[in-house]
């Protein structure tokens, strides 16, 4: 078990392992993002990125196969994108089309290309191709009208072949405590609202969809009102259905959902400062499946 | 333009007798209070503030003098000729102000005569124009107005600087001013000889007063922690009387009513006002302990200085004044604490004692406003004058002089109870004001274009979602509310009004007009405030107004009692007729006026209010990696509720006061309420660490807590300083400023060497919660001699993992898939098992689809499908549809025993597995049932039993897997892959995709797997992970850079070749393997003969 205390000089608001888990990356109000090496019990502090004008609420790692390439958004308004060459990192982009604070960023499933999707607080979601040639082409969406709190990808997997990149779908969760479903349309070249998911009574900070590939689409959104939902759709086609977590209220506000790699286990966190593990059993109810506290 | 302009009766003020406090931020040092007790004036580095305390929610008069150097001192001129005059020092000099003229014009004299900083100014009690100041430059000046260019008189003791000098009340030649620990008074006449020298305090002296009636008495407080009293008649060597108090005492004045002193600690003494009993008569200890008879106490910072605020009736022959103190606190606020009659009782102050000669009434009125201009050319020349040579541009942007509102709006709080103690304590919102100022906060995309707390109306601006061509648009919407006196009494519910509007149709006005009566109606009939729904309303929220009643009060409001407000009321209502009247005035003045560039600061707009609703930050988290690991992250245990926990306080209680007396145990009691009042903007976070940062810089102890937020506020300041909202209402220097004051302390305090736990990452392995596992996928087969043999084999794995219901279902499996030669022993039996062969391996995969135990499905999914599948394939060439209705056919015809002219190819034997593999596994117990009339059944219906399961498999695909899913099962392989290569098991992975890739045409498919344009491949994104990856893994080695084909350099997709290493763009790539087998860059190699052989 890897413990790093007092990285950074302010309170951290993300922390990301690559694809290989052999680097953490973790953001701060501090401004700064750190790379750590990670291997076994041991980290090593490899740098610290500066560059953004505020608080830097999330990163996420790029595939491996678009190079080691970060992506993290702050308060400034700013998306960067970070690239290591060498043992080198150095800033690569900016990507500065929100007028507020960015709270979210994700990068697609691999298989969509390096396409970066950005939720802001100035109510818009912007989703961005980096082009071979250097260009990148935004795609700025009006999301949420108070606010976007959190964006998150559909995984790939489950469409098929060929016409998956036009499959692509998104969800958003925002400050007018609405989850809603994007899908790409190639004829408008946009993204399209699918759905919108009503359930919560208060501003939904984060969803996370299921990268499993089973049939049923998953998805899970937490929110402000101390609820997280779980919602589920079979065949990435037909309603929504929408299923507490738990009936009772969690005992703090909740902040962050995150499904592990097959979609079994779910951990949400929040204002408690507290994890919770999620598991799903056989009768599909949800079961704790264990704790983290620090 | 205007609001509440007031009456001119102190008898109609509604805060007098109450109390209020305000907050006022920006680094104000010193205080004073008009004669009429109308206004009080706050002098600071940024200028003067006018507050009208009869109008707290008004933004103050600003009079800008931006100067690097602290205010010692302000004094209101006491005299009825001169009442707008205001005297404040500017380091060695010393300004006077006239209110009554423009802002920009006030400063009607500069008195400059110290040649180092003004400690003290006092006017002089019977003549207006004069009056003393004192310096550290040791010298005591006493100024004329009517020549003011210099002092006329000057005193010094040269050995020490004078800390105060005040007038004798009664002897208008005499003066006194202290110096260090001594006091010397002086007589005009006499030059600069002092008449007497007061010696006696072990430190020095910081305040003096004369007695009001006693011409020889004079009372000095000093650092030594004692009040003297001394009557320089009887002696001027010894004080009368000695009070010690165990505090440094800062200022010790008489009371004007009574007989009584009051006195403020300079440090300590829990920032209280003390008022205490003045024993003077012969006979008492000379030397006692002090002995308060009163404290006022409630500030969490020293008080700066105190006031007296009173009214009496006019050309009253009796005594019957009424007295309010007015402190000024280094924790920025500005209190008014009502004084009860035991007080005055306990002071010996006589009420309605008959008098000698009426008192003086001052006019009571209001300085806070603007004066109107006149256009006398004089003034506009001279106007002229000042603003190109002295202002410097400090005031020619009308933003500059506004002080924000909103802000300034949420710093007041003001206090119908009795109580004097608790007054400051309440965490309940009192009145529209505060409602204003919580809910501006809470709304930044709503703009407040005027708030008139007084007079109850307010006019906002906000866009909402009520476009009728589209859901999306957002319209802009002006809307005036007018507030009931009595607001939020049952039935006495605003009333909305939309300003006409280009966009808004008069029905949809009309439909949220009435909308928003009925939920402020419902609102006020449960004597609830009703803005936040509205407004909430009007931004397209959703209101659920049946929920109102159990809904947490998120205003904590409270139903204020109706009687409390009856005075207002009929004060309001003759406001709203002169809001009229001077709204009209107001108009005309300002068409007049050229360089008026501050008509009024009802003009209010929130300029400054970012529409900021980034969410209030993550300090905890958890993301999962692909091999099971959990990194959370935390923030400091306890830190985070404490903060919570202020934060809390901070916006229940409106942002004031919430230092001190926090309550948290009511706080939590509901737990509902608790964190559903939390702040969820990053925005209102921020007070509550700037609250802290003021706390900690002028307070010696700080906390771990109170660390982190503060340089949480640092941030935020950093950030936004256009953004400063709540606690801040001066322009941004002024926070800024602040906040770099208390930087460095921060960082030292972070970076000392006793490191402080703020943060932790934690990265925990919970892979045993997680199905899939590498060390599983390392030894797992796929292939191998028989499916048996590699369920067998996979089961083993499992064991030896500890693995044992996995190594069961293995093991099962393999039963199922047990050698066919003893199928076909019990011939008839294979169709009744074929049946439950396909529930049971459906039932294994829906209990592994629930468990998400994608490992296992994509194993079983190429054991029991692909493997045919693929492989009949790769044996028939393109025509396996055929072949397998060869197959049914032999099977409807013979029953008896399988035609063995298919065993040469593995396809058939995979196939004639799956349709009679059941056997062992399934026969046992069906058998004794089945075998009597097994052979009485025709072979008719085993036709039929068969016809069914070739109905579900219809097409190719084999059976014991359901052939609709195949692209389920396709998507678990294709996920596993994914797995597979998190997990770096690339053989494997290749290994696994061969299942998922439906064999090309052989001329491409050579290399298909590597690229994703091959044309004719039906998933071709299976293979690009690799292809990619080749090209980043191999990034550094120079070979491979260009394209061995077209020499350009290689972006995105390309091909490269397993064993010779040389790249080609996928297109090139294409192009040239139709023309050749060899490497394009001639090295000899055969690389499409390579892909075949791997």
């Amino acid at each position: 078990m890897v413990t790093i205390s007092n990285a950074h000089s302010e309170l951290i608001h993300d922390a990301v392992l690559d694809y290989y888990g052999k680097r953490l990356a973790t953001c701060s109000s501090d401004k700064t993002i750190k790379i750590f090496e990670v291997e076994n019990d041991v980290h090593k502090l490899v740098e610290t990125l500066h560059g953004h004008e505020g608080p830097v609420w999330q990163v996420d790692w790029a595939h491996p196969k678009f190079g080691v390439i970060l992506a993290s958004c702050s308060y400034d308004g700013k998306v960067l994108i970070w690239k290591e060459e060498n043992g080198r990192w150095t800033q690569i982009a900016t990507h500065a089309a929100h007028s507020a604070s960015v709270n979210s960023v994700k990068w697609a499933p691999h298989e969509y290309g390096p396409l970066l999707l950005a939720a802001s607080s100035d109510g818009k979601v912007s989703v961005v191709e980096f082009k071979e040639n250097g260009t990148t082409e935004p795609i700025i969406l009006d999301a949420h009208s108070i606010g976007v709190n959190t964006a998150s990808w559909a995984s790939a997997a489950l469409q098929d072949g060929s016409n998956s990149l036009q499959n692509r779908r998104f969800v958003t969760g925002g400050a007018d405590n609405l989850v809603k479903i994007w899908k790409y349309s190639p004829e408008a070249n946009t993204y399209l609202v699918q759905d919108t998911l009503e359930g919560h009574t208060d501003w939904v900070r984060d969803v996370a969809w299921s990268p499993s590939v089973l049939l049923r689409s998953y998805l899970a959104s937490v929110s402000q009102d101390r609820t997280c939902i779980i919602w589920t759709q079979e065949n990435s086609q037909g309603p929504w259905k929408k299923q507490l977590l738990k009936e009772e209220k969690f005992p703090d506000v909740l902040w962050r959902a995150s499904w592990s790699l097959s979609g079994n286990i779910l951990a949400l966190s929040g204002g408690d400062n507290k994890v919770t593990l999620w598991k799903e059993n056989l009768e599909g109810k949800w079961e704790p499946a264990g704790e983290v506290e620090q | 333009m205007s609001n509440y302009i007031g009456g001119d009766d102190a008898y109609l003020s509604n805060t007098f007798g109450k109390s209020l406090s305000l907050r006022v931020d920006g680094r104000f040092k010193a205080v004073s209070i008009s004669p009429s007790g109308r206004d009080v004036v706050l002098a600071g580095r940024q200028g003067l503030y006018v507050v009208d305390l009869d109008d707290p929610f008004s933004a103050p008069r600003w009079l800008h003098h931006i100067t690097s150097w602290e205010v010692a001192d302000v004094q209101w001129s006491p005299h009825l000729s001169k009442p707008g005059w205001v005297v404040s020092t500017s380091n060695q000099k010393a300004l006077v102000w006239n209110l009554a003229r423009s802002s920009s014009n006030a400063i009607e004299h500069v008195l400059h005569g110290h040649f180092r900083a003004i400690s003290d100014i006092n006017f002089h009690p019977q003549h207006p124009e004069i009056l003393a100041t004192c310096s550290i430059d040791t010298y005591v000046h006493s100024w004329d107005m009517r020549s003011p260019r210099r002092a006329y008189y000057s005193a010094s003791v040269w050995s020490a600087g004078v800390s105060q000098v005040k007038w004798n009340y009664q002897n208008p030649n005499v003066i006194a001013s202290a110096h260090s620990n001594d006091v010397y008074v002086w007589d005009l006449r006499k030059g600069c000889t002092p008449l007497h020298s007061l010696k006696g305090h072990a430190n020095s002296v910081n305040s003096i007063d004369f007695n009001k009636f006693n011409e020889t008495e004079i009372m000095s407080s000093s650092n030594d922690g004692t009040v003297k009293f001394w009557n320089y008649a009887i002696s001027d060597k010894e004080p009368q009387r000695t009070v010690v108090t165990d505090f440094p005492v800062a200022r010790g004045r008489y009371l004007p009513f009574g007989k009584g002193f009051c006195v403020m600690p300079l440090i300590g003494g829990n920032n209280s006002v003390y008022l205490a009993e003045c024993v003077t008569e012969n006979g008492s200890e000379p030397v006692c302990k002090f002995q308060p008879i009163y404290v006022f106490k409630g500030h969490s910072d020293c008080v700066s200085d105190f006031l007296w605020r009173v009214r009496h009736s006019s050309e009253s022959m009796i005594d019957d004044r009424e007295f309010q103190l007015v402190t000024w606190s280094k924790d920025c606020d500005l209190r008014l604490w009502p004084v009860n009659e035991t007080t005055y009782k306990k002071v010996h102050f006589e009420q309605f004692a008959p008098l000698e000669s009426p008192l003086v009434d001052h006019l009571y009125s209001t300085y806070r406003q603007e004066p109107p201009m006149s256009r006398n050319k004089f003034d506009y020349s001279r106007q002229m004058k000042e603003h190109f040579v002295t202002k410097s541009g400090s005031e020619d942007t009308r933003d500059k002089n506004k002080v924000d509102h909103l802000a300034w709006v949420s710093g007041v709080k003001l206090h119908h109870a009795n109580s004097p103690h608790d007054l400051f304590e309440q965490d309940k919102l009192q009145n529209l004001g505060e409602e204003v100022s919580m809910i501006g906060h809470k709304f930044p995309k709503v703009v407040f274009e005027k708030i008139s707390v007084s007079t109850g109306s307010l006019i906002l601006t906000l866009s909402g979602p009520w476009s009728e061509r589209s859901p999306d648009d957002l319209v802009f919407l002006r809307i005036e509310a007018i507030f009931p006196p009595n607001y939020p009494c049952k039935k006495n519910d605003p009333v909305f009004k939309i300003e006409e509007n280009r966009e808004l149709s008069a029905s949809k006005s009309k439909e949220l007009t009435d909308q928003l009566q009925v939920i402020s109606a419902k609102h006020t009939e449960l004597g609830m405030y009703c803005l936040e729904a509205c407004l909430r309303f009007l931004l397209g929220e959703k209101i659920n107004l049946d929920a109102l009643q159990d809904e947490e009060q998120l205003l904590n409001f409270d139903v204020v009692d109706q009687a409390e407000f009856e005075d207002l009321s009929s004060l309001d209502s003759s406001d709203m007729r002169s809001h009229v009247a001077s709204g009209s005035s107001d108009l005309s003045d300002e068409e007049g006026v050229m360089y008026d560039d501050k008509t009024s600061i009802e003009g209010f707009t929130e300029t400054k209010l970012d529409l900021d609703t980034t969410p209030v930050p993550k300090g905890c988290g958890a993301t999962w990696t692909s091999s099971g690991l959990l990194v959370c992250f935390f923030a400091l245990e306890g830190k985070l509720d404490k903060k919570q926990h202020n934060l809390q306080i901070l916006n229940q209680r409106n942002y004031v006061n919430s230092k001190e007396g926090q309550k948290p145990e009511i706080l939590f009691q509901d737990d509902l309420s608790a964190s559903s009042s939390r702040p969820k903007r990053y925005v209102e976070l921020h007070p509550a660490s700037s609250e802290h940062n003021s706390e900690n810089g002028v307070m010696a102890s700080e906390t771990d807590s109170n660390a982190s937020s503060d340089s949480f506020g640092d941030v935020w300041n950093d950030i936004v300083r256009s953004d400063i909202t709540l606690r801040t209402k001066l322009p941004v220097y002024s926070a800024f400023g602040k906040n770099l004051t208390l930087i460095p302390s921060d960082d030292g305090k972070s970076n000392a060497s006793t490191p402080k736990f703020k943060n932790t990452v934690l990265v925990k392995d919970f892979s045993h919660l997680i199905a899939d596992k590498r060390q599983l996928a390392l030894e797992y087969k796929f292939t191998g001699d028989s499916l048996e043999s590699i369920c067998k084999h996979n089961a083993d794995v499992a064991e030896s993992q500890g693995m044992e219901d996995l190594a069961h279902s293995w093991t099962m499996m393999a039963n199922l898939l047990i050698d066919r030669e003893e199928l076909q022993t019990c011939t008839f039996e294979w169709s009744f098992d074929g049946l439950g062969d396909r529930w049971f391996v459906k039932e294994a995969m829906s209990f592994f689809e629930k468990s998400k135990n994608v490992q296992m499905l994509a194993m079983l999914s190429c054991i029991l499908m692909e493997r045919s599948h693929w492989s009949e394939i790769g044996a028939e060439g393109r025509f396996p549809r055929k072949q397998q209705n060869n197959v049914v056919t032999f099977e409807s015809d013979l029953h008896t025993g399988f035609p063995r002219s298919h065993q040469g190819s593995i396809a058939s034997s995979v196939k004639s597995e799956d349709y009679f593999s059941p056997h062992q596994f399934r026969s046992k117990q069906p058998k004794p049932q089945l075998l009597a009339p097994s052979s009485m059944i025709p072979d008719v219906k085993i036709e039929i039993l068969h016809d069914e399961t070739l109905d579900l498999i219809g097409g190719r695909l084999p059976p014991l897997l359901d052939p609709a899913e195949e692209s389920k099962y396709r998507s678990y392989r294709y996920q596993y892959a994914e797995l597979l290569f998190y997990w770096g098991l690339l053989i494997h992975r290749a290994e696994l995709l061969q299942f998922n890739t439906p064999l090309p045409a052989p001329s491409d498919d050579s290399w298909s797997i590597y690229s994703r344009s091959a044309p004719d491949s039906v998933i071709p994104l299976n293979a690009t992970g690799m292809s990619y990856k080749f090209v980043e893994g191999e990034a550094t080695s120079p070979f491979i850079v260009n394209c061995n084909y077209c020499e350009l350099k290689i972006e995105g997709f390309c091909s490269t070749c397993g064993s010779c290493q040389h790249i080609m763009h996928a297109h090139c790539a294409k192009e040239w393997w139709r023309v050749s087998n060899e490497c394009p860059s001639g090295c000899g190699c055969a690389c499409v003969d390579v892909f075949d052989r791997v």
